[in-house]
This record gives C-alpha cells, sequence and structure tokens, in this order.
C-alpha cells in the first residue's frame, strides 16, 4: 500500500533519481535518451529542468512522473519505488500524489472549462467536485468563463483551465512540461506567476520543464540537461 | 461518477456517430422483426381467408365430421364452424337447375368475409355469416336463370325456401367439379328438411377451425392418427397457389432482416473504431490523473453497457412507431382494417443485435485502450492506430452470421451472403492494391485529379476501410434489389392482369366451331383449345400401375380417370426437362409432367398403358416436363402429340379465356347458348390470388424501402466518422494556399471514386449472393442484372461525392485560421 509517508530511501525528498538510463530502439539500434542522471527534490521545493529540444527534458519529466519506465536506476516518489511497483500501484500514486501541466494544454474539447477541472476530482470521488472546481477557476480568474469550451477560450485561458484543474486534487508535486511554451510571453508570465502563487499556497512540490528562462529562474533549482546528461545550475548563474 | 461522464461523452461526435448507429441497427432490426411479424401474422390471415379457417378438415368420402373431434377442437379453445356441399337441382316457376349447394352453420366464414348484395342493383357488402334458416342465396347468374327475384321461393328436394339475398363471392371458393354448377347458399339446420342427402348421396363434409396456432398444432396431432385416408386436413400452405408465394415472401422477409443485421454490424465496427480511436488522449490523461488499466477497461465496458441498454431501449420506442407506421400504410395499401398483433418475441433480435455486435466489434478496439501509453500525453502527434488483429475480426464475423443463423435458421442463407462478403473483401483486397499502383503510374496534369488521388494513396488504409463499408453496404442493398425484382416479376409472371380467368369444359367436338364463333362475336381472345380424353393409367413397362406403385395414396390422380390432352405446341409455362418435346408431325411418345414422372419413377423410353374407354393404347415416354400449377391455366399430367395415340378417340374440348367483371353478362348468352357446356368461373380465385400476392409485394417494398435507409445512414455515419481527420487536412492544404475550388474538386472525386469502385464491388458481389440464394432459396433463373450493374456505380459515386462535399463545407467555407483554431 502506498500510504506511508515518509520515504523508503531513507530521506526526506520528494523525488529521488539515482543512476538513471533511458533508451528507445529505433530501427533496432538503441538511441541513448537519458545517462547516469542523479537527482533529489525536496519537499516543497520547486526545481526547473532547461535544456534543447530533444535532450530528454520530458522524458525524465515523465520517468519522474511514473507515466513510462526507464531502461534501468532508480526513481523515489514520495518514498516509492517507481521501477520496482506495478503500473497499477504507479497509477494508484499519481491519483493521490500527482499533478500534471502540459504545452498543450490536453483540455477534453467536449467538456466545459468547469468540466475540465471537475474530472481529476470526480474520478477520485470528491464529492463536492463541482464547488472545488468553481473555486479554482474563480481563483485563476476565469470566474466568467465555466460554461466555456476549450474551442471558445485563449491559450491563456486553456492553461489556467489545465493549472486549475493540476490543482484541483491538491497533489504533492505537480510536474509541468512547457506550461508556458504555447503562450506569448505576457500570457505566458500571467501564467507562470499563476503557477507560482498556487504552487506557494499549497506547498506544492514543484518540477518544471521549460524553455523559458525567466520561469526556470523563478525556481529554487534549475537542472540543466544536455545530451541525456543533467547537471544543476548554481543559483543566480546565466546558462 | 461514471454515468456523469458517460453523459458528458454524447457531446463528442465520434460518440454521436456511434450511438447513432448503434440506434440504427436497434431500430432497423427490431422495426423489421414487429414489421414482418405482423405482416405474416396479416398475410396468413388474408390467405387463411381462402379457407375461411386458419384450417380445414374436409372428408374424402361422404363421412360426416365425428362430433367428438368438433368437442375437442373447441375443448382446445378453438373456434369451430360445419360445412356441407352437394350438388342437387333447384326448381323455380320457371323451370330447374343443377346447382352447387353450400350448407353453412351459424359460425360460417370463421376467417374472411361473403361478398353478398341484397339485390341485383344494389352495392355489393362484405358480411360474415351464412344465410338465415328458411332461406337462401342465390348466385346472380342463377338468379337470371331460375327467373326469380329477390323474396320468391325456390324448392330444393321436398322443402321450399326464400331467395333473401345473392351471394357474390364466398372467402374459399375452390376450383372443383361441383362448382360447375352455379352456387346456391342455405343454412346448415335446413339440409335434412329438404330430404336430398340419403344414404350413398355424393356430400362433401368439411369442419372449419380457427385460434391460436398451437392449439391447431395440437389438434392437428390428436387428429392425425385417426383421420386415415378418410379425411384431410388442410392448411393454407399445402394450396399451391399461395403456399409458394408466402414461402418466397418470408425468405425474403428473412433476408431483409439479416441483411439489417449486417449493416447494423458494419455501421458500429466503423464507428467503434473511430471511437476508440478518438479516446486515446483522452484515456492518456487518465492515465495522468491515477487511472489504472483495469480501471479504465471497466469504465469503458460500463459505457459500453450503458450506451448498449439506452439504445436498446430507445431503438425499441423507435421502432414501435416505425412499425406501426409500416402497418397501417401496409393496411392502405391491402385495403384492410389494420389490426397491429402485439408480440414481445420480434424484439429479441434486436437487443441481442445490440448485444453481440456492440461487443463483437466495440470491444477489442476499446478494450486495447488500456494499452495506451500515459507518455503519450507529451507526444500526442504519435498515430499508431488501434488495429484489431485476424482473430479477433475473424471471431466478430463469426459472431454476427452465428447471430444471422439464429435469427434466420438458415444455413444457406448465411452461406450465400458469407459467400458474397467473402469475394467482395477478397475482390477488394487486390483490386484496391492494384487500382491505387495503376492510379499511382498515371500522371494527371489537372490538379484536382493530382491531389484526389495522391489522398486516395496516402491514407491507403483509411480509403480502403471506406471502400470496404460503401462496397459491403451497397452490396447487400443491391442483394436486396435484386431479390425482390426476381420475387415480383416471379409473381406477375404467375397471374398476370390478363390471366386465362373462365374456363370451358366439356365442350363436344362438334360444337367447337360455334364456340369459337361466340368467342370472337364478343371480342374474347381465348387460349388454345385442347381435346379431352379420359383415361386411366393400368401399366407400367408391362408391370399392372397398381403393383408399380408403392404408396397408392401418393398417386391419388391415378385412382381416378385422368383427363389426356393431345397438343403439338409446348404450353407456355410448360418447359422439357428431360427428352424432346414432340416434332410437328409426331405420331408416338407421350409426355409426362414432372412431379408425377418422379413419384412413379418414370425415365425417357419407359413404357405406358393407358386404357380409354374399351380401348387399350401403349405409348413410350419422349419428354418429361415441368408444370407451373399455380399459373391458374389448363395444365396435364400426360400429353400426346396432336396425330398421335388420341386422334380417334372420342373427345370433348376444352379452352379458357380472360374476361372482364364488367363482361359477364355476355355468360348468360353463352350459356343459354350452350346448355351442355360447363362454365368454371375462377375470376374471383385469381382475384383473391393476385391481391395476396400484391399485399406481399408491398411489403417486400416497404422492407426494402427500410433497408435502403439504413444503408443509407449507414454510409453517412461512415463518412461522418472518419472526417475529423479529412477536415485538419482540409484545414492545413487550406492554409497553406489551395484553393476552395480545388478543394472542393478533389474531395469530390475522392469520394467519387470511392463510391465507384465501392458501387462495382458491391453489386458484383451481390449478383454472386444472389446467384447463390435465387438458385435455392428462390429456385428462379439466374441472369445477369446490366442496368443494376451500371447505375449502382454511377449512383453510388454521385451519392458519396456530394455527401463528403455536405460533410466537408465548413472546411471549404471558413477562413482557414478560424479552422485550425476549431481543429485544435
Amino acid at each position: 500500500m502506498l500510504t506511508d509517508r515518509q520515504s523508503a530511501s531513507g530521506n526526506d525528498c520528494m523525488i529521488e533519481v539515482r543512476k538513471l538510463n533511458h533508451h528507445i530502439t529505433l530501427s533496432d539500434q538503441p538511441l541513448p535518451i537519458l545517462n547516469d542522471i542523479d537527482l533529489k527534490i525536496a519537499y516543497g521545493e520547486s526545481a526547473a529542468i532547461v535544456g534543447r529540444s530533444g535532450s530528454g527534458k520530458t522524458t525524465l519529466l515523465g520517468l519522474m512522473a511514473g507515466l513510462d519506465t526507464a531502461v534501468s536506476g532508480e526513481i523515489w516518489l514520495d518514498g516509492h519505488s517507481l521501477l520496482t511497483i506495478s503500473e497499477d500501484e504507479r497509477a494508484a500514486l499519481r491519483a493521490s500524489r500527482v499533478g500534471f501541466v502540459f504545452q498543450s494544454f490536453q483540455l477534453l474539447s467536449a467538456l466545459t472549462a468547469l468540466e475540465n477541472v471537475m474530472l481529476p476530482l470526480e474520478l477520485s470521488g470528491v464529492d463536492s467536485a463541482r464547488q472545488r472546481a468553481e473555486d479554482l477557476l474563480k481563483r485563476v480568474g476565469l470566474e466568467q468563463r465555466l460554461q466555456h469550451t476549450p474551442r471558445q477560450l485563449s491559450g491563456g485561458e486553456q492553461q489556467r483551465v489545465a493549472i486549475a484543474r493540476a490543482f484541483a486534487v491538491e497533489p504533492k508535486i505537480l510536474f509541468a512540461d512547457e506550461p508556458t511554451g504555447n503562450l506569448d510571453s505576457q500570457t505566458g508570465n500571467n501564467v507562470a506567476e499563476l503557477l507560482m502563487q498556487l504552487n506557494r499556497e499549497q506547498g506544492t512540490t514543484l518540477v518544471m520543464v521549460t524553455h523559458d528562462e525567466a520561469l526556470a529562474d523563478r525556481c529554487d533549482r534549475q537542472f540543466i540537461i544536455d545530451a541525456g546528461h543533467l547537471h544543476e545550475r548554481p543559483q543566480g548563474m546565466d546558462a | 461518477m461514471n454515468a456523469i461522464l458517460v453523459f458528458r461523452d454524447l457531446r463528442q461526435r465520434t460518440v454521436k456517430v456511434m450511438l447513432v448507429s448503434l440506434l440504427i441497427a436497434v431500430s432497423s432490426v427490431a422495426t423489421i422483426s414487429l414489421f414482418s411479424e405482423h405482416l405474416q401474422q396479416t398475410l396468413l390471415s388474408s390467405a387463411n381467408a381462402f379457407l375461411a379457417a386458419d384450417r380445414q378438415l374436409n372428408s374424402r368420402s361422404s363421412a360426416p365430421i365425428p362430433i367428438e373431434w368438433i368437442g375437442q377442437a373447441q375443448s382446445q379453445g378453438l373456434k369451430t364452424s360445419l360445412v356441407a356441399e352437394f350438388s342437387t337441382m333447384v326448381a323455380s316457376d320457371s323451370g330447374f337447375h343443377l346447382v352447387a349447394v353450400k350448407a353453412v352453420d351459424d359460425h360460417y366464414p370463421l376467417r374472411g368475409e361473403l361478398d353478398w348484395q341484397s339485390d341485383l342493383d344494389s352495392p355489393r357488402q362484405s358480411i360474415m355469416h351464412g344465410p338465415a334458416r328458411g332461406e337462401v342465396w342465390l348466385n346472380p347468374r342463377l338468379m337470371r336463370m331460375l327467373e326469380v327475384s329477390l323474396g320468391d321461393e325456390v324448392e330444393i328436394g321436398v322443402a321450399a325456401f326464400k331467395v333473401s339475398g345473392l351471394l357474390v363471392r364466398e372467402p374459399d371458393a375452390r376450383m372443383n367439379l361441383s362448382a360447375l354448377a352455379p352456387r346456391l347458399m342455405m343454412h346448415l339446420d335446413d339440409m335434412p328438411s329438404t330430404e336430398v342427402i340419403q344414404p350413398g348421396s355424393r356430400i362433401r363434409h368439411q369442419a372449419l377451425f380457427a385460434g391460436a396456432e398451437s392449439a391447431l398444432v395440437d389438434l392437428e396431432q390428436w387428429l392425425e392418427p385417426q383421420i386415415a385416408g378418410e379425411f384431410r386436413w388442410v392448411d393454407v400452405r399445402q394450396t399451391e397457389s399461395l403456399g409458394e408465394a408466402l414461402d418466397r415472401a418470408e425468405a425474403f422477409l428473412m433476408l431483409g432482416g439479416s441483411l439489417a443485421v449486417l449493416l447494423a454490424a458494419v455501421a458500429i465496427a466503423v464507428s467503434s473504431r473511430e471511437y476508440a480511436r478518438s479516446q486515446r488522449d483522452v484515456v492518456a490523461l487518465y492515465k495522468t490523473f491515477g487511472m489504472t488499466g483495469r480501471k479504465i477497461q471497466q469504465h469503458y465496458l460500463f459505457r459500453l453497457g450503458l450506451w448498449g441498454v439506452c439504445s436498446a431501449i430507445l431503438g425499441l420506442l423507435l421502432a414501435i412507431p416505425a412499425a406501426l407506421l409500416l402497418a397501417s400504410m401496409a393496411a392502405r395499401l391491402m385495403e384492410q382494417r389494420l389490426q397491429f398483433q402485439w408480440s414481445l418475441w420480434p424484439v429479441w433480435p434486436a437487443v441481442l443485435t445490440a448485444a453481440v455486435v456492440l461487443f463483437a466489434f466495440a470491444w477489442p478496439a476499446i478494450s486495447r485502450l488500456r494499452d495506451i501509453p500515459a507518455m503519450r500525453v507529451f507526444r500526442s502527434l504519435e498515430q499508431s492506430k488501434p488495429a484489431a488483429s485476424l482473430v479477433e475480426t475473424s471471431l466478430a464475423l463469426l459472431a454476427v452470421f452465428a447471430l444471422i443463423w439464429l435469427y434466420t435458421a438458415d444455413g444457406l442463407l448465411v452461406l450465400a451472403l458469407f459467400s458474397g462478403l467473402s469475394l467482395l473483401l477478397a475482390t477488394l483486397a487486390t483490386g484496391s492494391a492494384l487500382l491505387l499502383k495503376l492510379l499511382g503510374k498515371l500522371s494527371f496534369t489537372w490538379q484536382s485529379w493530382k491531389m484526389a488521388v495522391i489522398r486516395l494513396k496516402r491514407h491507403r488504409s483509411a480509403s480502403l476501410v471506406q471502400l470496404t463499408v460503401f462496397a459491403m453496404t451497397l452490396m447487400l442493398a443491391s442483394t436486396l434489389i435484386l431479390t425482390r425484382t426476381a420475387l415480383l416479376s416471379d409473381w406477375q409472371a404467375q397471374l398476370p392482369e390478363d390471366a386465362p380467368n373462365h374456363f370451358l369444359l366439356n365442350i363436344p367436338a362438334d360444337s367447337v366451331e360455334s364456340v369459337e364463333a361466340f368467342l370472337t362475336e364478343h371480342d374474347i381472345e381465348q387460349n388454345p383449345l385442347y381435346p379431352i380424353v379420359r383415361g386411366r393409367l393400368i401399366a407400367i413397362n408391362g408391370t399392372s400401375a397398381n403393383e408399380w406403385i408403392v404408396n397408392p395414396e401418393q398417386v391419388s390422380e391415378l385412382n381416378r380417370e385422368l383427363s389426356l390432352t393431345a397438343s403439338s405446341a409446348l404450353p407456355d409455362d410448360n418447359s422439357v426437362l428431360a427428352g424432346q418435346w414432340f416434332t410437328p408431325h409426331e405420331r408416338w411418345g407421350v409426355s409426362v409432367e414432372q412431379s408425377i414422372a418422379e413419384t412413379l419413377g418414370l425415365q425417357i423410353g419407359d413404357e405406358l398403358q393407358f386404357t380409354i374407354g374399351a380401348e387399350v393404347i401403349s405409348e413410350p415416354v419422349t419428354s418429361i416436363r415441368s408444370v407451373q400449377w399455380d399459373s391458374m391455366r389448363p395444365n396435364f399430367f400426360f400429353m400426346f402429340p396432336e396425330y398421335g395415340a388420341l386422334t380417334n378417340q372420342p373427345a370433348t374440348w376444352l379452352t379458357s379465356f380472360y374476361l372482364a367483371d364488367e363482361d359477364k353478362l355476355i355468360l348468360n348468352d353463352f350459356v343459354r347458348q350452350f346448355p351442355t357446356i360447363a362454365l368454371l368461373e375462377i375470376d374471383h380465385i385469381i382475384e383473391r390470388i393476385q391481391n395476396i400476392i400484391s399485399q406481399v409485394s408491398q411489403a417486400v417494398e416497404a422492407i426494402l424501402v427500410m433497408i435502403l435507409l439504413a444503408a443509407l445512414a449507414v454510409m453517412f455515419s461512415v463518412v461522418s466518422a472518419t472526417l475529423a481527420e479529412r477536415q485538419r487536412e482540409g484545414a492545413l492544404i487550406r492554409t497553406l494556399g489551395g484553393t476552395q475550388r480545388l478543394m472542393n474538386r478533389s474531395i469530390m472525386l475522392e469520394f467519387a471514386m470511392i463510391g465507384f469502385f465501392a458501387g462495382l464491388a458491391g453489386v458484383m458481389a451481390a449478383e454472386l449472393a444472389v446467384w447463390g440464394l435465387q438458385y435455392r432459396l428462390f429456385e428462379g433463373q439466374f441472369q445477369f442484372h446490366w442496368p443494376l450493374i451500371l447505375t449502382v456505380p454511377v449512383v453510388s459515386a454521385v451519392l458519396i461525392a456530394a455527401f463528403g462535399r455536405w460533410q466537408l463545407k465548413p472546411v471549404l467555407q471558413v477562413s482557414p485560421m478560424l479552422l485550425l483554431r476549431r481543429l485544435e
């Protein structure tokens, strides 16, 4: 069961990655994506992972979130080893602890903004799903757009709905994949501000993949990934 | 929670398409089952009017029906009626005449109606009872011959009766010898008072039964050991003229129902595949929310189940008024009162269809969603298709054919459809590959063509799916059109409008010329004259007929005198199956009808011996003929050459002609001029058969229209289901500078090409299926149907192109920017 809060790895990291290797197979040839990655992120910390396109950022994010399994290494999420538990157990872990924000928003086009936010609450069987979703949408400034479908919303508004959805289940950790990648800089700033604010308010651990240096700068820690290798960038240093 | 999500799902286009397909499936199968059940009941009860009952028990000798048999029938809840028929003389002040008396009780008729007039000038009325005690009804011609009018008295034997009406038609009039004399109807209770019936008198007793089918079957089983040769149990299906028409109509309705099931399967297979595709991103998202593969499967299983139940209920709710509407239309066409017969059992095929089709076709694609990787949320461009495995497809097809088999209990039908579909799929697989290769090699200068061909090639598998579905749909629709055409033309040929409806029998040789002159004078077109020589078959190949025949009851025709005839021409509706028809001046040989040849085991060359009067003739079998007994034309078991063995035998002559109802008064002159010639009027029998056949034809047409509508709906739902991708591509092409005109033309050309080839393949496969069905099920001759082969591809090309154009209208009219935004 995944109820114990204390880390099995013996520390109090929200995420710990050890000697993580991953490759994909293309035309029967393995193509390395991640090499010997080591990473620790404490509870409540915010971390940005930056790097060029194709450097493996998103793959790392997906592996840390338990959406995929690596070839070798260890990943501990809130004290649970992701590589030794089953997909069902990983799913249970995600349901109870993890939230996501995607570059392409991933809103269901047939549902209204309100229903999109209610969806994860309903899946977890929360009774007051509607009230909570309304509150969150109000919190992200979309109280006038509750009944609008994604098509009727601008990109910034869609991402705000996605953020509200991500925070709806009060996740312990939020994974964000290029949350401002599809937005102009002004809108991107607003969305980033909202994300950081909610993160602080809920004390969530935030792991974010981004190209946006300004957004990365707002995180407690920054990691650079290059050709599958990860380095932590000392705070205050330029890329 | 699940239920809320399911209802939200309804907003998705793919879900709507799938539900509409399911709804069409359930409602069309249910409508067809309900309607055909109703129709069968209606047709059967209409056909039963032929017997004035659901079943008859007729005495072969003059033995009355034992009273305990009637008691047994009544104790089983059946309605009963007793009838007796005999010939006697009726006398009036002006003379007397031979009449065929029908004595009926108070319950006659149990089915059908009598046509009755209160006097010669009053309108006909339909009534459901016979004359009261002490009264008689006369045939209008008899009334003139006896020179009596209403209220006058006539005498039968020692009793006098008041003439109280004119009997125009009785429902169960038959073509038999007693019908040679005009009809008089009286009450059964009056029969003893006439003292006409004495021991040894020829009288035919009849019991009529009507009621629940199960009780009738029980009664038949109870009677069977007791009736032994003395009585004959009659079911309307045994009557040659109708039994076959009813059987064929039933086969057609069954075919219609099966095609509805197949169409439903096609629609659901396609739409569920598209639905599964559209759910991949959603499932990936659910996984990020923490749903497990098993939970996702349960989630979709619940949806499918709920949709199945909802569409079954809704489909039935739609089907009931639709079937009622069809039934009331049919009732209007058939000029009958609507009596919709409710029964729940026709509903099960619809519910079973929904369940089987949904789970056989939709579930495999949807269950595979469980394996969608959660990482898809980051890589939504990845377009892996939920391919169905061969095993899954085979199992699904097997399930559907099992369903059809269960539904029709007809292995041959399933086999014919299965072979047609297999040929179709094989042709499509090879044909489309070749076609795309050929199109690829041709260089097109016209930009629209170029684009259409490029798109066809690029979306090879999607095009193939559409092509297959369209071709299957068109095959099923064409199969139905072809069988319907074959059925209708067959029936029309059986009894054309001007089929002879009067027979002249016993024409003495010296009256032949004057009869011909009479007919010519009255502009009556006369059919061939046949000499009738009465004779008996006594020996076959030197063995006496009684020894030759194993079971004499099977050959009841041989126990009486046969009507032998001679002709140099083969009758129109006969065809020679073995041997040769007589050459013009042939002097020897005999041609034998197929069924009697089979019963007697006769071969070409067998020697047949007949006695004619005191003379014995011996002739070899030179040909075996098929005879269309239901054509109501003169037909004979044994025919001799014109100058053959019958030439010098004493003969009377027989002919037939068509006489319209309004010309019937001519017959009075005829009877006066030729008092010894027997006139057999079968116009009312023919009219009734024509009426029933036209009812069956209307029913067939109604089913055809329904299936065609369902086929159109399926084709449209398939185009709709695959539309999202085309819309996206269209939007991109427009963004990249494709003009509306170019888009318009290329889309229409692409759809037209798919429509044309689907039509061609579909109609060819339909020909194969029809060949199979025609050959065995409908027992007809097969021929290619060129008009349909040429029309279907063109019509399908035009229809599908127009529908594609209509569906892609938003892509063509809206600005590319708005379009891309919408499709995001």
